[in-house]
């Protein structure tokens, strides 16, 4: 298949790369770019596994062609924090909003990108929020918890 | 038992933040997906597009020409491999042995017939859907009922009919129970099959040296060494040259601990291609072919007294296995599970069952999370819950006349159980007071009369735990369970803990570390758990069925114990008094009443290590031990009330809040303790309110992606308050209970109970979960 190059900003990052029309941006991050932080647990865009930012904005990286990101900033887990722990990184931890940790990437992530919005949601604002993002461990209610105390911390900081 | 009480000091019982979290929050964890080898080729598996067929022929040869494509596998090629078959047989239990990969027929939509292994996995799904099969479609059986009929269509041929196991079993008197019967009630439920769904997918890398006959098998699993034995055998490879690595796993809820055919099937292509090879599930290949869960029809029949003393049931349980029984009994686990626990938390010594299991054109049947307990206990509560109702007696009520008092600990059951302590009627006043349930029953009187319509529902449970032989005896799997730990205070200090359960998000990293800390008397800092990889860990049966703190907890802190003992032997010699006068705290060994007589770990490991004058005779110069643990049986129990309020003219069901109340006896981390409550509550809800695999007549299944099978997300989980009590139990090491399902096993009865005591005023009658919008409406409008 011929192959089509991008160029795209990842993490901060300047990367270009010839891919395949058909490669999704999830598999480009992950296979081609190594950033496996980035996770995928349906392909068919219900999940949320494989949130990562699109100039600021949580999309789904499963639903999107690399080709498509094309110019795009990209934000991926691993590009959150380069110090230690981002502020909602460390409220999912000291709040216990993660278990198996397989959607927590895209959890921090939608919660990261919510509360730049809505600095100061209420719970049920923070459940709509991460009403797209499926979690089978938890039980949603100690990342709920998270997301608030996260708010508090990042208004603490401003 | 020496350590019947386990220290509590500065980390056991402690709400300890899980000391495996960041590498998850960063998204540097590498998963089985995220690990890829050089030379690593794909496999994509064609799969059965029919619930029932035969295969006339399978044509490869266009497939195998396709751009990257090295080898297409069918049966044929794949002779070598043995049909996967019970490794543990139960006694009446028809074998059903599953061929690795379909070879005259296909009996589930979903399974494989094929392998294509190419370069990439775009490539070799490509390839696959150039793989043509030529099928002769046969009528296809999707109810287990019908499936028992003579004229069923038959999936095994072989065995005349569908039925794989029938059994009664009589206890007590239970003519004389139903002869002194006031009333006699019946009910028919037909639970769900829902599935564990977690959210990564099954998913196994294969390499094979060569030159040295190893295989190294990287396995999203629950149960390493069990996999390693198995994959041994099947594939006749000396087991000292088989290693199982899990890597982190996302999830198994007992989805992951089934040994699969397309374990062996890549496991088998990475020996023959000499590459690594790798197979990672999609969403919709886990729905149709990972292992279901749940669904049983079950019919109840008690004997009751005007008052509400339930003087005996009867009950017959039909689980509807799936295409095979090719795990350990797996078209048995449900219904024989099941029966032994519907007498459940109450005083219930006359009871009979009929236990009976059925192959229908569906994915086979795995554990997930309270096996065959969810679906009895759903069936009993709702049961109850209709006799109070007939009896015009609180449902509360019934249950205090029913349930096991504390004075009768030990009390055995009519099925063998042995509830070792617990607080039964407790937690039944105590979450009753949480919810506020007499208000309650006023609002809702008061919210009838303006045409809204609020329900309560209770869920009273006992659940085995700890899954020892004893447990596993007593719930009728005559199956050893046991596992093991190693611990160790390297020449440095520092500490390894080696255990043979797994984690997949339970957070062993933290909890076992915390036993280990406290034993040895150094900051769980020092402490690092390893688990998940068969060269590292020492053999053990894995993580299931609510067993890790128990036999995790007891066998670490039996280690821990002995390398204690150690550690104070060599500085008892470097110090010149006895052991007993000697304790440790962080990481310091000193002298009792005398603290600056001391040693910091560091100096007593090294010189236990390399300085030979301070070993006595016979002492061994590794600080290192290991034991293993098989516990008592003991149960865990509690209580699930949900409130909710229906919309009888559109069918929605809006959770208002769940009040839980649990006991697991001595918790080793409280925090970690509710997570595995909430956690599996939601999963509850599910199952009480959105989650159903459906297949149509013909066998095709309806839900094969997140789009029609419903996960709870967000917004359809309510405000959860969970609240411990503590009864720790007289048989196991410091009284650890297990604490993995009771969320799963309580929360459908919770949920379908207040949904169908909102529903009250309208005698509906339901017989099948979950309780959809549909059915709600369709229900109402019948009444
Ligand atoms: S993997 Fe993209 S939404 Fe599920
Ligand atoms: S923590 Fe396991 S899926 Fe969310």
């Amino acid at each position: 298949m011929a192959r089509v190059s991008i160029g795209l900003t990842v993490n901060g990052q300047a990367v270009s790369a010839e891919v395949e029309p058909r490669m999704t941006l999830a598999d480009f991050l992950r296979d081609e770019l190594g950033l496996t932080g980035t996770k995928l647990g349906c392909e068919h865009g219900v999940c949320g596994a494989c949130t990562v930012l699109i100039d600021g904005a949580a999309v789904r990286s499963c639903l999107m062609l690399a080709v498509q990101a094309e110019g795009a900033d990209v934000l991926t887990i691993e590009g959150l924090s380069h110090n230690g722990l981002h502020p909602v990184q460390e409220a999912y931890w000291e709040h216990h909003g993660l278990q198996c940790g397989f959607c927590t990437p895209g959890m921090v992530l939608t919660a990261y990108a919510f509360l730049q919005e809505r600095p100061d949601p209420s719970d049920e604002e923070i459940r709509e929020a991460l009403a797209g993002n499926l979690c089978r461990c938890t039980g949603y209610q100690n990342i709920v918890v998270a997301v608030r105390a996260a708010a508090e911390k990042l208004a603490g900081a401003r | 038992m020496t350590l019947q009480v386990l220290p509590r000091g500065k980390w056991l019982g402690a709400r300890v933040k899980r000391v495996e979290d960041p590498r998850f929050l960063t998204g540097e964890a590498k998963y089985l997906a995220d690990i890829t080898l050089p030379g690593t080729v794909h496999v994509a598996f064609v799969r059965s597009p029919h619930g029932h067929a035969r295969i006339r022929r399978i044509d490869t040869a266009t497939a195998k020409e396709m751009p990257g494509v090295l080898a297409v596998f069918t049966a044929d090629d794949v002779a070598p491999l043995p049909p996967l078959a019970s490794g543990l047989p139960v006694e009446g239990l028809k074998p059903t042995p599953q061929p690795v990969l379909a070879k005259e027929k296909v009996r589930f939509v979903g399974e494989a017939i094929a392998a294509v292994v190419a370069e990439s996995r775009y490539l070799a799904e490509d390839a696959a859907e150039q793989v043509t099969v030529d099928y002769e479609p046969l009528p296809a059986v999707v109810d287990a009922q019908r499936a028992m009929q003579p004229d069923a269509p038959t999936l095994h041929e072989e065995l005349g009919s569908n039925i794989v196991y029938q059994k009664t079993t009589t206890l007590g008197d239970i003519e004389g129970a139903f002869a002194q019967a006031d009333h006699v009630f019946r009910r028919r439920l037909h639970t769900n099959r829902f599935v564990a769904a977690p959210m990564e997918t099954r998913g196994c890398i294969s390499v094979y040296e060569r030159a040295s006959g190893h295989l190294t098998f990287y396995s999203s699993t629950q149960m390493p060494h069990m996999l390693r034995l198995f994959l041994a055998l099947f594939l006749g490879i000396p087991e000292h040259k088989v290693r199982v690595i899990s890597p982190e796993v996302g999830g198994g809820f007992g989805q992951k601990m089934t040994i699969y055919p397309e374990e062996v099937v890549v496991a088998y292509l990475g020996k023959v291609l000499g590459r690594p090879v790798k197979w990672v599930e999609d969403r919709r290949e886990n729905l149709a072919a990972a292992t279901h869960a749940k669904e049983q029809i079950i019919e109840l029949e008690a004997a009751v007294r005007s008052d509400g003393r339930i003087l005996g049931l009867k009950a017959r349980l039909i689980g509807d296995g799936g295409a095979y029984s090719f795990n350990t009994a797996s078209a048995l686990i449900e219904p024989l599970a099941g029966a032994g626990l519907i007498p459940g938390v109450y005083d219930i010594q006359h009871y009979q069952h009929e236990v009976i299991a059925v192959c229908t054109n569906k994915s086979p049947v795995g554990a997930y999370r309270a096996v065959g307990w969810t679906a009895a206990q759903t069936a009993r509560e709702l049961f109850f819950d209709e006799i109070a109702r007939e009896l015009d007696l609180d449902p509360a009520e019934l249950r205090r006349r029913n349930v096991i008092s504390s004075e009768q600990f030990p009390y055995t059951t009519c099925t063998g159980m042995v509830y070792d302590s617990g607080t039964y009627r407790e937690s039944l006043e105590r979450a009753l007071e949480l919810v506020g349930y007499g208000e309650l029953r006023r609002r809702q009187a008061e919210l009838r009369q303006q045409g809204r319509y609020l329900g309560v529902g209770i869920s009273l449970y006992v659940e085995p735990t700890a899954w020892g032989s004893e447990i596993a005896l007593q719930a009728g799997f005559p199956f050893p369970s046991h596992d093991n730990a190693t611990v160790t205070i390297d020449p440095s200090g520092k500490v390894r803990v080696a255990v043979s359960v797994h984690s997949h998000g339970q957070g062993h990293e933290t909890t076992l570390a915390q036993v280990a800390a406290e034993i040895l008397g150094v900051s769980i800092e020092d402490v690092v758990v390893e688990h998940g990889d068969t060269d590292r860990a020492p053999w053990g049966m894995g993580t299931y069925a609510s067993r890790s703190a128990v036999i995790g907890g007891g066998m670490v802190a039996l280690a821990a114990q002995e390398v204690r003992q150690k550690v104070l032997r060599v500085a008892s010699r470097l110090l010149e008094v006895a052991p007993e006068d000697l304790d440790i705290q962080d990481g310091t060994v000193f002298v009792k009443g005398a603290p600056d007589r001391s040693l910091s770990m560091f100096q007593v490991a090294f010189a236990a290590y390399l300085d030979n004058r301070t070993r006595a005779e016979g002492e061994e110069p590794l600080l290192s031990a290991t034991k293993f643990y098989d516990p008592r049986a003991t149960y865990s129990n509690g209580c699930i009330v949900t409130v909710c309020e229906v919309d009888i003219e559109t069918g929605l069901v809006r959770l208002d809040r769940i009040v839980a109340v649990e006991d697991c006896g001595t918790m080793l981390n409280p925090m970690i303790v509710e997570g595995q409550v909430m956690g599996a509550i939601a999963q509850g809800i599910g199952g009480a309110l959105y989650e159903q695999i459906t297949y149509d007549e013909s066998g095709q299944l309806m839900t094969d992606t997140f789009v029609n099978y419903l996960l709870p997300g967000a917004a359809e989980v309510p405000p959860l308050t969970i609240e411990h009590l503590e009864s720790p139990s007289p048989v196991t090491i410091g009284g650890i209970k297990g604490i993995g399902e009771g969320g799963l096993l309580a929360t459908p009865a919770s949920v379908a109970g207040a949904v169908l005591d909102a529903l009250a005023p309208f005698d509906v009658h339901i017989e099948r979960l979950p309780l959809t919008p549909e059915r709600i409406v369709e229900a109402v409008g019948h009444s």
